[in-house]
């Protein structure tokens, strides 16, 4: 995030794309609806009807897979009817021509066809976002899981730059992350081409820093992505794997090939806190301490590093993930012998420039502190980009549709959207062990329109299967209008329905993130034979 | 319990505060709140009243709800047998409890819940909590931004239920004695006590007047009670502040006077398990829902429904009071911005 979580509290206006804030990210929405109650407009782009957009002034309800079009349309509007920050553009950015090029080429009726949303609305959301002094973007992974996914996000920051909303208080773009510290492990080089605090692998001082500082050779080109390594099939290169806190055999798309490549390794190891899908797989488990059970600090999606203490002891034989990676690399034949937390802090700090003045003793007091924090004087950053972008200036990058990699067609006609539910966590591995939660939703459902449902014969709550090209599920049937005609939608928690055996491994050749938002599935009533 | 006017008053210097709970803990556990490491003020057990820092001015996160209705309690064992189950009750002891420094709207919260749980039925879990339990009551100076008992007939000052009322009065306490329990301990250890005088009396009839100038809002409780009970409230309240919850159930958990609960049984091994009662709460759609998946409750338009009609009407009938006292709390917890001062405001308007 470009911007602290409460500054969206002082936004004028709220663009909201591909993100079920309510759900996902509670304590970010309830700072929406505080901006709502001050004022503020919100607008939301999703093509289901979530609560946010049920509270929204305007619902962009676009045809998946179809963010460029749309955001395109909406800066056409701003340059046709002169809201674009022309002092912005001329003082902060390059490539504005290509860029203003591009859109002027754009035929807006038909590029707001090809989005399903009707003109005049787009025309509104424009001139909303346009006119605001104080406007930010959230998005989340209804923009980042298509094919497209770097494009779309480079087509948000192409509309906040012609804007000029961003490198302001209140005012930026702000990516949520999902997990307490998904941000953390990004930032600590949990990531293939990079080094802690994103320092490139292929740059050749950066890893003679590193070599000095660890004693030891580091290669040069950068590792495998995700999808690659768990999707290598059972001749894969990789021949064996440590997955600390992961659980690929749900999480992941086409589940049949990862269930291929994990047994076809000549060794797993697991870490994590239960017996996961991916566990039961491994050679070894090493059962791992939970959060209230360590302590160290984690990084959230504003790029705030919080201390995590610990409440109460491991029990039985768990052991903090430091320590497991600790005990590892000393039988590997390379000691790694930090006595705290707090030592490990040290070296961050040593070396990684936007972690130089985070220290233990500092993150205690108060709330923590966001990076970038460059030295123990250094107060830390709450908003990103005063003054100047981190490349210099902001690099304009048009963009134009690129249709997702499957479309519904006459064999499978509908189009499957993936996602997550308030009540329960990614796999499940956590969430489903609380009877609470289990009592609100202990089960995966399958959303889709009254409309098909008709068509279909369904009944409300009907087990119903589901197929793709990939693989076939059998779950309950939810009738209801937050889906439109045509599409359907359900989460991935549930391994008793496992919906990524059918979700398409198409990825995005720059992010190398998964289609998880976008493929062709069938619907079939089941008949009791 | 009868409560005796609270006619009879003393002062206990300050100073002579901690001297007067240590004699206290030596023969109750003693329960107050404190302020911890992080700045936190709780309800906590002291264990060493001399690292404890007791924090009167400021109201406690918590509420004393968690110590006689505990967020999750064990009722029972049980083994199974060839013809079904076998349940062994668990026997708890509770130590008699000194709860000190409580103010008037979680004072009347408890008072509240003796009632729920022992007017129909005796709940003997609730009671074994909270007998021989002794209440010390603080009035409140200094209400928080939230608080609103002013309008809920719970506070700033009480009155009554307490067995000792204290008021602050800058270098003592006036001490109000409500209940026996409370009669006796003055009078077990008269050496910390003085007589009061008029004067003193005087002041805390000024304390009292100017705690009641120091709200900072203004919620017309009485009003959305007349409409509640006249049922005026327009459908689109229901439905917008429902559409907001976000089904968190923190106004439930964190709320004084919020005693749903349910009871589960947990599977220990194969031969054995352990029956128990936890905090529930009505936002909740799991609260409601039947076989199915069907529900009487729509979460999107009727989420808070319940929650407001049972404090607002429902217990105003039956005991003649709201059950909300006013305390807060879930103002500041609330996700969603749909807590019972913005349901009370909101019905306020549409009365307009």
């Amino acid at each position: 995030m470009t911007n602290s979580i409460n500054e969206i509290e002082n936004a004028e206006v709220i663009l909201v794309s591909g993100s079920n804030t309510t759900e996902a990210h509670p304590q970010v929405a309830r700072r929406m609806l505080a901006a709502v109650d001050r004022g503020a407009r919100l607008i939301v782009i999703d093509p289901r009807r979530t609560r946010l957009a049920e509270c929204a002034h305007l619902h962009l309800a676009l045809r998946p897979g179809t963010d460029i079009p749309l955001l395109n349309a909406m800066m056409r509007v701003l340059l046709d009817e002169g809201l674009a920050d022309d002092l912005f553009i001329e003082m902060r950015t390059e490539n504005f021509l290509a860029l203003r090029d591009m859109l002027n080429r754009l035929d807006l009726e038909a590029t707001a066809a090809l989005t399903g949303v009707e003109l005049s609305l787009i025309r509104q959301a424009a001139q909303l976002y346009g006119r605001a002094r104080k406007a930010v973007i959230c998005y989340c992974l209804g923009v980042t899981q298509h094919v497209c996914g770097t494009e779309n996000v480079q087509t948000i920051a192409n509309l906040a730059m012609l804007a000029g909303h961003i490198e302001k208080e209140d005012t930026g773009v702000d990516p949520l992350r999902g997990q307490n510290n998904v941000q953390g492990a990004c930032d600590m080089g949990a990531l293939p081409n990079m080094l802690p605090s994103y320092q490139g692998v292929a740059n050749e001082d950066f890893r003679e820093k590193f070599e000095r500082a660890w004693g030891a050779s580091l290669p040069e080109a950068p590792g495998l992505t995700l999808v690659e390594m768990t999707h290598g099939g059972a001749q894969g290169p990789i021949r064996g794997m440590f997955i600390m806190g992961e659980n690929p055999m749900l999480s992941d798309p086409t589940l049949g090939k990862v269930e291929e490549t994990l047994r076809g390794l000549d060794f797993l190891a697991v870490s994590d806190i239960f017996l996961t899908e991916t566990a039961q797989l491994a050679q070894v488990v090493f059962p791992a301490a939970c959060f209230a059970e360590k302590s160290g600090s984690f990084t959230n999606s504003e790029r705030r590093v919080q201390m995590v203490r610990q409440a109460v002891p491991p029990p039985g034989e768990c052991r903090a993930d430091s320590e497991i990676i600790m005990a590892l690399s000393g039988r590997l034949g390379y000691p790694m012998e930090y006595e705290t937390s707090a030592e490990v802090m040290e070296e961050i700090a040593l070396l990684s420039p936007i972690y130089g003045g985070m220290y233990h003793d500092r993150l205690e007091r108060g709330w923590g502190l966001q990076w970038p924090c460059w030295d123990r004087d250094h107060p830390g950053t709450p908003f990103l980009h005063k003054y100047y972008f981190t490349r210099g200036r902001g690099h304009f990058m048009p963009a134009s549709h690129t249709p997702p990699g499957e479309l519904p067609d006459p064999e499978y006609p509908l189009l499957l959207m993936t996602g997550r539910m308030y009540h329960q966590y990614h796999t499940g591995t956590m969430t489903r062990k609380s009877e609470r939660l289990s009592r609100e939703c202990d089960h995966a459902v399958l959303q889709i329109n009254p409309e098909d449902a008709k068509t279909l014969g369904l009944r409300q709550g009907e087990t119903v299967r589901l197929l793709s090209r990939r693989g076939e599920i059998t779950l309950a049937a939810s009738i209801t209008g937050q889906v439109a005609c045509g599409m359907v939608y359900t989460t991935f928690h549930f391994h008793e329905a496992p919906i990524n055996q059918l979700t398409n491994d198409a990825f995005d050749t720059g992010s190398r993130c998964p289609e998880y938002k976008v493929c062709a599935v069938r619907v079939e009533k089941i008949v009791d034979s | 319990m009868v409560h005796t006017a609270a006619t009879d008053s003393h002062l206990l210097k300050k100073d002579h505060l901690k001297g007067f709970l240590r004699k206290l803990a030596k023969e109750y556990r003693l329960v107050a709140p404190v302020r911890n490491r992080h700045g936190d003020v709780l309800f906590t057990v002291i264990d060493d009243l001399d690292a404890a820092e007791i924090e009167l001015s400021e109201p406690p996160q918590n509420s004393l709800k968690q110590f006689f209705l505990p967020q999750q309690e064990q009722l029972s064992t049980y083994t199974v047998t060839p013809e079904g189950y076998d349940f062994h009750p668990v026997q708890a002891t509770i130590p008699p409890t000194i709860y000190f420094g409580v103010h008037p709207c979680d004072l009347s919260a408890v008072l509240y819940m003796d009632v729920v749980f022992s007017r129909r039925q005796r709940d003997p879990f609730y009671l074994r909590r909270r007998h021989g339990s002794v209440l010390i009551g603080v009035n409140c100076n200094s209400p928080s931004p939230n608080c609103f008992c002013n309008a809920t007939g719970s506070g700033p000052f009480l009155e009554m239920g307490s067995d000792l009322q204290l008021t602050d009065l800058g270098d003592r306490f006036l001490v109000e004695t409500g209940r026996a329990p409370g009669q006796a301990l003055i009078e077990r250890w008269q050496g910390f006590f003085s007589p009061s005088a008029d004067k003193d009396r005087a002041a805390h009839y000024q304390a009292f007047l100017e705690a009641r100038g120091r709200f900072s809002r203004q919620v017309h409780v009485e009003q959305a009670i007349r409409q509640l009970e006249a049922d005026t409230v327009e459908e689109k309240i229901w439905q917008e502040l429902s559409l907001r919850c976000q089904d968190c159930g923190g106004c439930a958990y964190l709320c004084p006077t919020c005693t749903c609960f349910t009871i589960s049984d947990q599977r220990l091994d194969a031969a054995s398990g352990r029956r128990l009662r936890s905090w529930d709460a009505c936002t909740f759609a799991g609260f409601t829902a039947m076989a199915g998946d069907h529900n009487p409750v729509q979460a999107k338009t009727a989420a808070i429904r319940q929650r407001f009609t049972h404090k607002l009407r429902d217990d105003v009938r039956l005991n003649g009071r709201p059950s909300c006292v006013g305390c807060g709390r879930c103002v500041s917890i609330c996700f969603g911005g749909t807590d019972i001062v913005r349901f009370v405001e909101r019905v306020c308007q549409g009365s307009l």
